[in-house]
């Protein structure tokens, strides 16, 4: 028995995210804007901070009950934490996901150019990024502003 | 593109080349080809020497000029530009005396605007990814004027097109851009334009803090343009030898956030006649003006001084782009 098994069950039905690297579920949390859910009385998030692991050493799971993780918001995931596993859960049986990468981000990123259009207030401009994985960063499509993979998730809108 | 009532140029076609600009919004100069830019300076050549008179031809259009940022130029450029061709011109220069003053979105401008119907919108404004934004809310095409310190195309295109009839072509040549690279958005442009050209190599002349955006560089090497960055005041006077342009910008004082950094580096980035005396006789100086301290008026008098002339170019260019946007298809 693993050691994430012996402190929250299984679930029957959901998303399981798991090798987030240690410390780092907070912005998988705010990634998913899992916030929006709270009045939704069937789902319920599970985290879990430095779990011990194999692979990592140490590492974050999120376990989503009743919610199933869309295909862009997988991607994305994936996008950042290159080492996550997204396991979808229906009646018991696991089904790992192996999503691809996205090519574009729309709506969720803020423009780090704080002089960028998708900044101005009231102005309804919806951050859009093309991702430029090979050179580690995506592109805004609007003011062609570059943010680093691994720094999106201290760009994500509110 | 027939040849227009009470204007056109001599001959049956005003144009051998097809065009490939019309009804096209101009937001980036990396969206312009080679060949496009080619169009627009051959008849920019054209309007120059004469041989195309477009006067008229742009009669019942509406052009747009939206400046929600102060300009001398290239405002007046588009308008005397605009209105030679017959166009009637709808304008918000002054943003402290229209709605903008009173916090409308450029979204409900362009709207607005639209709706008066305009048939092209020249856009200026502080933002980044203003003038893409426009021309997504905007069905008629939009042209930037100056989009914060992202881009200025048509700045660019008359930048290169004073360098192609200076030196007669464009591949090959080496540029020297020096001042304030980091903010001005000339520099953007005039780098997105040139990488269209073969064999161009381009040495970026700023301190640290003023150096390209990472995003040019990224432009330039994929696109496999050769890039020098020279920081050092004796790496400037070293590399000016091997310069057909010397491009200089403005450093912007309220840039610093030290403006004892800004005392350090001001009086290194002067260009005078000492500075040039260390290039080729043949040396192009540009500037996108205005000049503060930066370019020094002893050089105006120099065969080098490229600069006035260069402004010049601004008006029959914009004519010439206006017209290939809205004026009958080729």
């Amino acid at each position: 028995m693993s050691a994430e098994s012996l402190l929250v069950r299984k679930i029957d039905w959901g998303t399981v995210l798991d090798h987030i690297p240690a410390w780092r579920a907070d912005q998988v949390v705010r990634l998913l804007n899992l916030e929006s859910l709270k009045r939704d009385a069937d789902v319920s998030v599970i985290v879990l901070y430095n779990v011990p692991s194999r692979k990592l050493g140490r590492k974050d799971i999120v376990k989503l009950y009743h919610y199933m993780v869309s295909e862009e918001e997988a991607k994305i995931l994936a996008l950042v934490f290159p080492q996550i596993t997204i396991n979808y859960i229906r009646d018991w049986k696991v089904e790992k996901h192996s999503p691809g990468l996205p090519t574009e981000i729309v709506g969720k990123i803020r423009c780090p150019e704080t002089t960028c259009i998708t900044n101005v207030e009231r102005e309804p401009a919806t951050p859009r990024y093309i991702v430029m994985r090979e050179h580690g960063v995506i592109a805004c499509e609007y003011c062609d502003t570059l943010l680093e993979i691994e720094r999106i998730p201290d760009f994500l809108r509110e | 593109m027939r040849s227009p009532a009470g204007g056109g140029r001599e001959g049956d076609t005003p144009l051998a080349l097809k065009n490939t600009i019309r009804g096209r919004d101009i937001i980036s100069c990396r969206d312009l080809s080679r060949g496009d830019a080619e169009l627009i300076f051959s008849l920019t050549e054209e309007v120059v020497s004469g041989a195309a008179r477009l006067e008229n031809t742009l009669a019942e259009r509406k052009i747009a000029l939206i400046f929600v940022e102060p300009s001398t130029r290239t405002f007046q450029s588009f308008y005397v530009a605009a209105r030679s061709l017959g166009a009637e011109v709808l304008s918000i220069h002054d943003p402290e005396v229209s709605s903008i003053a009173k916090g409308e979105t450029l979204y409900d401008t362009m709207k607005m605007i639209e709706g008066y119907g305009a048939d092209c919108i020249v856009l200026r404004h502080p933002a980044r990814g203003a003038a893409r934004f426009a021309a997504e809310v905007a069905s008629v095409p939009v042209i930037n004027a100056g989009s914060g310190s992202q881009e200025h195309p048509t700045q660019a295109l008359l930048d290169v097109f004073t360098i192609k009839s200076k030196l007669g072509s464009v591949d090959g040549i080496r540029v020297g851009m020096l001042g304030d690279l980091r903010f001005s958005r000339t520099i953007p442009s005039l780098c997105y334009l040139l990488s269209n050209y073969s064999n161009v190599k381009t040495y970026f002349m700023a301190p640290p803090l003023l150096q390209v955006r990472r995003e040019i560089e990224l432009y330039l090497s994929e696109r496999g343009v050769e890039y020098r960055k020279v920081v050092e005041v004796d790496e400037i006077r070293e590399v000016m030898p091997e310069l057909d342009v010397l491009y200089v910008t403005r450093i912007q004082k309220e840039r610093f956030p030290d403006p004892t950094e800004y005392e350090k580096v001001k009086g290194s980035y002067v260009v005078d006649a000492r500075l040039l005396s260390y290039g080729r006789r043949e040396l192009g100086v540009m500037h996108p003006l205005p000049r503060v301290d930066e370019l020094s008026p002893e050089v105006d008098k120099l065969p080098n001084a490229w600069y006035f002339e260069q402004a010049r170019n601004g008006l029959p260019l914009r004519k010439a782009l206006l017209y290939l946007i809205l004026g009958e298809a080729g």
